[in-house]
């Protein structure tokens, strides 16, 4: 019927983007901003996952230090919104330097343990330096985001301003799957030894991974600060390590614009299970599993193999 | 003077208590990752599920205590089969990686402390100490009763595994079957019965690791991941795969944290204690045992 199906599903996804501010309720435009946040900090996350093989479980770390650079830099010393974002990125990839140049070199579930240490330290170090994150009381105040003039203040506003950000996000990081080091790194995951031999730096690339992992957390941690104009250690738990870490899991690892369904389901389905009360983590904990037990490919994964078997026949 | 000691002897003292907490939870990690290859993230969980269980059957079931504790140990043990049965073993057939599997814990963690969360409450739940609530003296420090009781049960259940590992045939068929798959298999063992008996014995053991800490620190849904993360640094000391290393990794790792707990601020115990595990990791990836203590135990 259609002689362009993509250019078709491309077209009617970007008018029914444009129109939802007009159709949906607040709530949900809010659920579906915060989806994109994730969508940010959880395509850092993903990368590591998807091309070196490295489950980050302290992306939290990160996101909070954006946040709190943010939060700190534009009410307390009064700088604008960019150099805060920027100095709250350069701090965040000076860290994951820091800390991955000697975590890098384990490997499996020891590596993932240690990010969850990381993770887990910087969650006890939101708290107890109060002088500077307000500890359990939070920052409040935070400036909203302007552009051109132009407040994005209120969810809908922010809706057009953050998914191009986003898509080009994502964009960038596919060119970057693609390019000489993407190739590298996939060597380096699927054939170590042959990769070694080939001259790959593997420590070097695994560190620079982690780097834009955690200047992509600290990203998002920032663009949160400004959405919400509040923020507390309580948005910077292990959960929300485990929060950034599932988008990329649910999407399926190889997939970069997957990234996008991961992050609006993990926004998403606990919202719609809400009704069920405390019964919701639950099945949204039992959805987790059985997405790892039975479609390890995630949801990508699983569609490319319902068309694999739909060709065949 | 006299005060100085004496605080350090209470520090001590505390510390070897924990240290024991989380030797048990470090026992229940290294008994999984013996007889399966997969380091457990959900090894806390099985301490909530045993102890919560255990309260539910003595407050609400108005059961004996004993038979409340042997309730709980046993949805324990029932728990790591039925995680054998419906997520391992579909993972390990089509291979999975070691990622894989770690996601899956992480993901059965997620669910089951959201489970422990719906089924019992916000509340935190104390058990009775076993001997009362009373303390003995030691010099001028002082230590629960039910604290001695734990460190008693804990060097039982070590010794116990290491008979077990090391004299009958079950315990070396559990080890051969996850050393070397293959020839286990040859040899007539049937590798994946013996996987679920490894489930079995590590959610057991997760069980009384909780049910003996809730007379101590209330338990309540959150306890899981704290208690996994410390079990971890403990089993890791101790080389993993030992049991009788996790007691020795969870005695220093506590005797480490409380004393530490003198120089800073209490909220800084936890960053201590998982500093040292990154640490100890980077730099003695066999324990403090070193390579010897993997062999054994």
């Amino acid at each position: 019927m259609f002689p362009h199906p993509r250019l078709a599903i491309a077209t009617a996804s970007v008018l029914a983007w444009f129109l939802l501010p007009q159709v949906l309720s607040l709530h949900y435009l809010d659920v579906l901003n915060f989806a994109a946040i994730l969508a940010i900090g959880g395509l850092g996350v993903g990368l590591l996952l998807g091309q070196c093989g490295i489950v980050n479980l302290g992306q939290a770390a990160f996101y909070g230090c954006g946040a709190y650079v943010t939060a700190y830099g534009t009410t307390v010393l009064g700088w604008p919104a960019l150099p805060s974002l920027v100095f709250g990125a350069v701090i965040s990839g000076g860290l994951a330097a820091l800390i991955g140049f000697p975590i890098l070199r384990l490997s499996g579930f020891f590596l993932a343990l240690a990010t969850l240490a990381m993770g887990s330290i910087a969650g006890v170090l939101f708290f107890e330096w109060d002088w500077l994150t307000g500890g359990t009381l939070g920052m409040g105040g935070i400036p909203k985001l302007s552009l051109l003039g132009f407040e994005l203040s209120t969810p809908g506003r922010y809706h057009y301003f953050i998914w191009p950000l986003v898509v080009l996000l994502l964009w960038l990081a596919r060119n970057l799957v693609d390019s000489r080091p993407g190739l590298a790194m996939r060597a380096m995951r699927d054939a170590a030894p042959a990769a070694e031999v080939l001259a790959v730096d593997m420590h070097g690339l695994k560190t620079a991974m982690f780097v834009i992992c955690a200047v992509l957390g600290s990203v998002a941690g920032s663009l949160f600060a400004h959405y919400v104009s509040f923020v507390s250690v309580q948005s910077f738990t292990v959960e929300k390590s485990i929060m950034f870490l599932l988008v990329p899991v649910v999407a399926g690892v190889h997939s970069v614009f997957g990234i996008v369904i991961g992050a609006l389901f993990v926004a998403l389905v606990p919202e719609l299970l809400s009704g069920l009360g405390d019964m919701h983590q639950v099945l949204f904990g039992l959805v987790l599993v059985l997405v790892v037990t039975v479609v390890p490919g995630g949801l990508t994964g699983a569609f490319k193999q319902f068309r694999l078997i739909r060709r065949g026949r | 003077m006299q005060h100085y000691t004496s605080l350090l002897l209470q520090a001590a003292l505390s510390g070897i208590t924990n240290g024991f907490v989380y030797a048990l939870v470090g026992m229940g990690l290294a008994v999984i990752f013996k007889g399966s290859r997969i380091v457990n993230a959900m090894q806390g969980e099985f301490a909530v599920i045993g102890a919560l269980f255990t309260v539910l059957a003595l407050q609400g079931g108005q059961l004996p205590y004993p038979v409340a504790i042997i309730a709980g140990i046993a949805v324990g043990a029932v728990s790591g089969v039925a995680i054998d049965i419906f997520c391992v073993r579909p993972m390990a057939r089509r291979n999975a990686s070691e990622e894989g599997f770690l996601l899956l814990t992480i993901g059965l963690a997620f669910a089951l402390s959201a489970a422990a969360l719906y089924f019992g409450g916000r509340d935190s739940h104390l058990l009775p100490g076993y001997g009362g609530d009373g303390v003995i003296e030691i010099l001028e420090a002082t230590m629960p009763v039910h604290a001695v009781w734990l460190i008693v049960v804990s060097l039982v259940v070590v010794l116990a595994l290491r008979l077990f590992y090391t004299k009958t045939l079950l315990g070396l068929s559990m080890t051969a079957a996850s050393a070397d798959p293959d020839g286990a298999t040859t040899t007539g063992i049937n590798v994946s019965r013996m996987r679920l008996y490894t489930f079995m014995l590590g959610g057991g053991v997760g069980a009384i690791a909780g049910i003996l800490v809730t007379p101590l620190i209330s338990m309540n849904y959150q306890m899981g991941i704290v208690l996994t993360l410390k079990g971890f640094a403990a089993a890791i000391m101790g080389g993993l795969s030992n049991p009788l290393g996790a007691v020795v990794g969870g005695v220093a790792l506590g005797l480490l944290e409380s004393l530490a707990v003198i120089g800073f601020p209490s909220g800084y115990r936890d960053v201590v204690a998982l500093s040292i595990l990154v640490v100890i990791m980077i730099v003695m990836p066999h324990g403090l045992l070193g390579r010897a203590g993997r062999v054994g135990g």
